[in-house]
């Protein structure tokens, strides 16, 4: 047990700063929100049409949680509750496989084992640290809800559901991480977990039933699959119902003792889920260039993201049919939304204009994932062998940056083809499969600024390029997203490149924003290859 | 132009700042065309910053540093144009194979020689079906060093290619680092194992702290490779002492431990035939000894001349290579 703890307290200190981002991050949005529903919709009347609103609409629903009255905990609850819970489950999956896997593949478990302690003590630690920083996330978040001014009791237990779900993909990733054979496949797979269980809760809320004189919505059974949706049946500051917190921890034990359990009847190195440990003999003539390595080093991963945006494609095409028949058969909905939003096609490209937005944020994304290739390049002393050879720097940043925009790109049109093909079949009305594809493509130019900012900073300082590429991801998301929300002064909005993507296919083309979004893109691009040649590449 | 007569390699009083700390403190450096050109130095002492500032990957402080007569930061496509380089660390794109890594390497600076491809894959024994995150270090440094003499180049620089080699795969190496010099190549080979030094190199740099603290043939630095001999016998240690060759004769237990020099090992040997030796281990010295004779000349840790006598007592462990 003492030798638990010190592994435990040397795996704190290296992630100190890590967590601490994520915990304040997290809590941080979690005040922004409860501040902004405080200050923006002070008035019940205004919040019960807030509300009224999401309930009736599937695309709120699917995208936000269940509405659960108008007492500014609950409205904020709704408004927040999913996206926190994401970002806890990510924060206590990526802590773990970084402290189990990664520390596997780096060969530092083999240096920890060799002292005396157990086979499965490291990862009774990252247990115990992953345990640790839930609660302190739990802490945190009610720390922010309170200090919102939101009630003490329901704020301690919305954190608690905050805590509970980033508990459950702690265990989650730890046996996820025995199972996998690589740090890679098990960030990925645990990482696309928390995005099923959001996915899982947003199709079960989408489908759920509208008690319109209470404002208070019951998801449908998919949601029950969700640990998120789990969460969500708390309601922290209505019904105030533990019991799911008990099966959250609950579930979250049996995962981590399975991990614990397969840790120790395995090899070190060894996976469940075997790797391929053989490749061809000779290279493929594409493989051998500096595009041609990034395309190959890319296309594991391309292929993910463009299947995670077909996934939200779709779902945005196919809940068509539902917010159709969901106006259809409750006239009282109907003239609400039809004072809100004139005919039901528009509604219907409402909901997939407000889907595509999130699409431009997952492209954004991927591009900069491709971008970064670049620094771990060079961080682990690969760029050094291929900048030995007779080719300049430039080509290699160029190589890997068109493969940056072809993931950007593919991205936004696999979402937009996956939409439109759905949209299509289910025959749900609204704009046409070619404005909707379009209107995904629309967001590219916006996207494309993300990994352009990114590729700067690593021609200035490979150093900073992780930390303000995600950063200014999260930047521009909080303020293209949550700007209008959160009251900002909308030249502070107009910093976010997603402002200025058009809002198709509720809105109409604006060339001006895409245009002027490439420019500054390509600008951006174009002083970071003229930037890395003024630098030293660093060593190892 | 570059001729025959001018350096492959040249740096002048070449400085790397990096922050506070100063990693090379004016080097000066040549390699002639077709030598195979050591480059020696303890941990830290600036060799591979000095094969990164070649490589045009980091900028000079100040001083020049030329390859080909080709300044490497300014022209690096240019000066990279018929070098090929092994990374002292080398690591490789997990997924890809080891015949992938081989091609690419290879394929990047023109293409791989078929012929010698498929001959050193056989000499080196080396599997290249296998993805690259399975390789153990040697075999990443093979596949390294695969990649580099399978396209012919004329200059290799080499940063410690041999240390994950077994004593096999050595022996290919040095014939391949040969091969490649009798095809008129230079090579430099940044290494602190003296013995392989010794065995390659024509000419031999010693570098410590950033500056060269030695340079020359290895028979104008014979005087630094002494054989340390750690005897139990009877004689007594003054007697050993008097004699020519015996240097820092001292008692430790009772065993006496000396170091001779290269030029009067027979004399040396002689001598212990009739010293009534039971037992004896003879070792090189180590470089660090070598060092640490050198700076315990001077002790303000100022650069010695190559002509000074060797200083008496260190620290260093008997046969400890570095």
């Amino acid at each position: 047990m003492r030798a638990v703890l010190r592994l435990a307290l040397l795996q704190a200190r290296r992630d100190r700063a890590v967590l601490a981002a994520w915990i304040l991050g997290i809590a941080g949005l979690g005040y922004a929100a409860a501040t902004a529903i405080t200050t923006q919709f002070a008035a019940d009347t205004e919040r019960a049409a807030l509300v009224a609103v999401a309930a009736a609409s599937p695309a709120f629903l699917f995208l936000r949680g269940l509405p659960d009255g108008i007492s500014f905990g609950a409205v904020t609850f709704f408004q927040g509750f999913s996206f926190t819970a994401v970002l806890a489950g990510l924060m206590g999956a990526f802590l773990v496989v970084r402290h189990t896997r990664a520390d596997e593949d780096q060969g530092r478990f083999e240096l920890v084992g060799s002292t005396g302690v157990t086979r499965s003590a490291p990862l009774q630690a990252t247990l115990l640290l992953g345990t640790f920083a839930n609660v302190v996330l739990a802490l945190a978040v009610a720390g922010g809800f309170i200090g919102a001014g939101l009630p003490v009791e329901g704020s301690f237990l919305a954190g608690a559901a905050v805590g509970a779900v980033g508990l459950f993909f702690v265990g989650t990733a730890a046996l996820v991480a025995q199972v996998m054979p690589s740090a890679r496949t098990a960030s990925g797979t645990a990482a696309a977990l928390v995005g099923a269980a959001y996915l899982l809760r947003g199709a079960g809320d989408a489908l759920g039933t509208a008690e319109l004189s209470t404002l208070q919505v019951t998801a449908a059974w998919p949601s029950l699959l969700s640990p998120i949706g789990w969460g969500q049946r708390i309601r922290p500051f209505t019904e105030a119902d533990p019991l799911p917190l008990l099966v959250l921890a609950g579930a979250a034990v049996i995962l981590g003792g399975a991990a614990v359990a397969l840790r120790r009847g395995r090899d070190l190195g060894a996976s469940y889920v075997a790797a391929n440990e053989s490749g061809p003999e000779r290279a493929r003539r594409g493989l051998v260039s500096l595009p041609g390595l990034a395309w190959r080093l890319q296309r594991g991963s391309l292929a993910s993201w463009c299947f995670t945006a077909a996934v939200m494609g779709a779902v945005a095409g196919g809940l068509g049919p539902v917010v159709r028949d969901a106006l259809a058969g409750n006239p009282a909905l109907m003239e609400l939304m039809g004072r809100l939003v004139p005919g039901e096609e528009a509604m219907v490209d409402l909901f997939t204009t407000a889907m595509l937005g999130i699409v431009g944020v997952l492209a954004a994304a991927a591009g900069i994932q491709a971008v970064l290739r670049l620094r771990a390049e060079e961080a682990e002393g690969r760029a050094e062998m291929l900048l030995a050879v007779p080719a300049s720097r430039l080509r290699w940043l160029a190589g890997t940056l068109a493969v940056a925009v072809i993931t950007t790109t593919a991205v936004a049109a696999a979402a937009g083809a996956a939409a439109a093909a759905v949209l299509t079949v289910s025959q749900a009305g609204g704009s046409g499969a070619g404005t909707v594809f379009a209107a995904a493509l629309a967001h590219v130019p916006a996207a494309l600024v993300f990994p352009a900012v990114t590729v700067l900073v690593f021609a200035l300082a490979s150093r900073w390029s992780s930390a303000v590429g995600w950063g200014f991801l999260a930047v521009g998301l909080v303020l293209g997203q949550f700007g209008e929300l959160l009251g900002l002064p909308v030249w502070m909005q107009d910093l976010s490149p997603f402002r200025h993507s058009s809002a198709m296919p509720a809105e109409a083309f604006d060339p001006a924003g895409a245009v002027l979004m490439a420019a500054i893109a390509i600008a951006l691009a174009a002083a970071a290859g003229r930037l890395i040649r003024e630098r030293d590449l660093a060593g190892y | 132009m570059h001729t025959e007569s001018t350096p492959v390699v040249h740096t002048s009083r070449l400085v790397k700042n990096f922050g506070r700390t100063a990693a090379l403190a004016g080097l000066d450096l040549t390699v002639m065309p077709g030598e195979v050109h050591g480059f020696l130095g303890p941990n830290g002492a600036g060799k591979s910053t000095t094969l990164r500032i070649l490589l045009g990957l980091i900028r000079p402080t100040s001083g020049t540093a030329r390859v080909f007569g080709i300044d490497p930061w300014a022209e690096p496509v240019r000066a990279h144009r018929d070098v090929a380089y092994v990374p002292g660390d080398v690591t490789f794109w997990p997924n890809l194979s080891g015949g992938e890594v081989i091609d690419l390497l290879a394929g990047l600076r023109g293409g791989a020689d078929e012929t010698l491809r498929r001959q050193l894959i056989e000499e080196f024994d080396f599997d290249p079906r296998r993805k690259a995150r399975t390789y153990s270090k040697g075999n990443r440094q093979k596949a390294a060093l695969i990649a580099a003499f399978s396209r012919r180049a004329k200059l290799y620089l080499l940063d410690e290619p041999s240390s994950g080699l077994d004593p096999v795969m050595d022996a290919v190496f040095r014939r391949h680092v040969r091969r490649v010099t009798g095809e008129g190549a230079t090579v430099l080979l940044s290494s602190h194992i003296l013995a392989e030094v010794e065995q390659l190199c024509d000419r031999v740099t010693i570098i410590g702290s950033g500056a060269a603290v030695e340079s020359g043939t290895l028979a104008e630095l014979r005087h630094l490779t002494r054989t340390r001999f750690r005897i139990t016998a009877t004689v007594q240690p003054d007697v050993l002492a008097a004699l020519q060759g015996f240097h820092n004769v001292r008692v430790d237990g009772d065993a006496i431990e000396f170091d001779a020099d290269a030029t009067h090992l027979g004399a040396v040997l002689d001598a212990l035939a009739s010293a009534g030796v039971t037992g004896i281990t003879a070792a090189p010295p180590s470089l660090e000894e070598l060092f640490l004779r050198h700076y315990s000349d001077q002790p303000d840790g100022q650069q010695t001349q190559a002509q000074q006598a060797p200083a008496e007592q260190t620290q260093a462990q008997q046969g400890q290579v570095l």
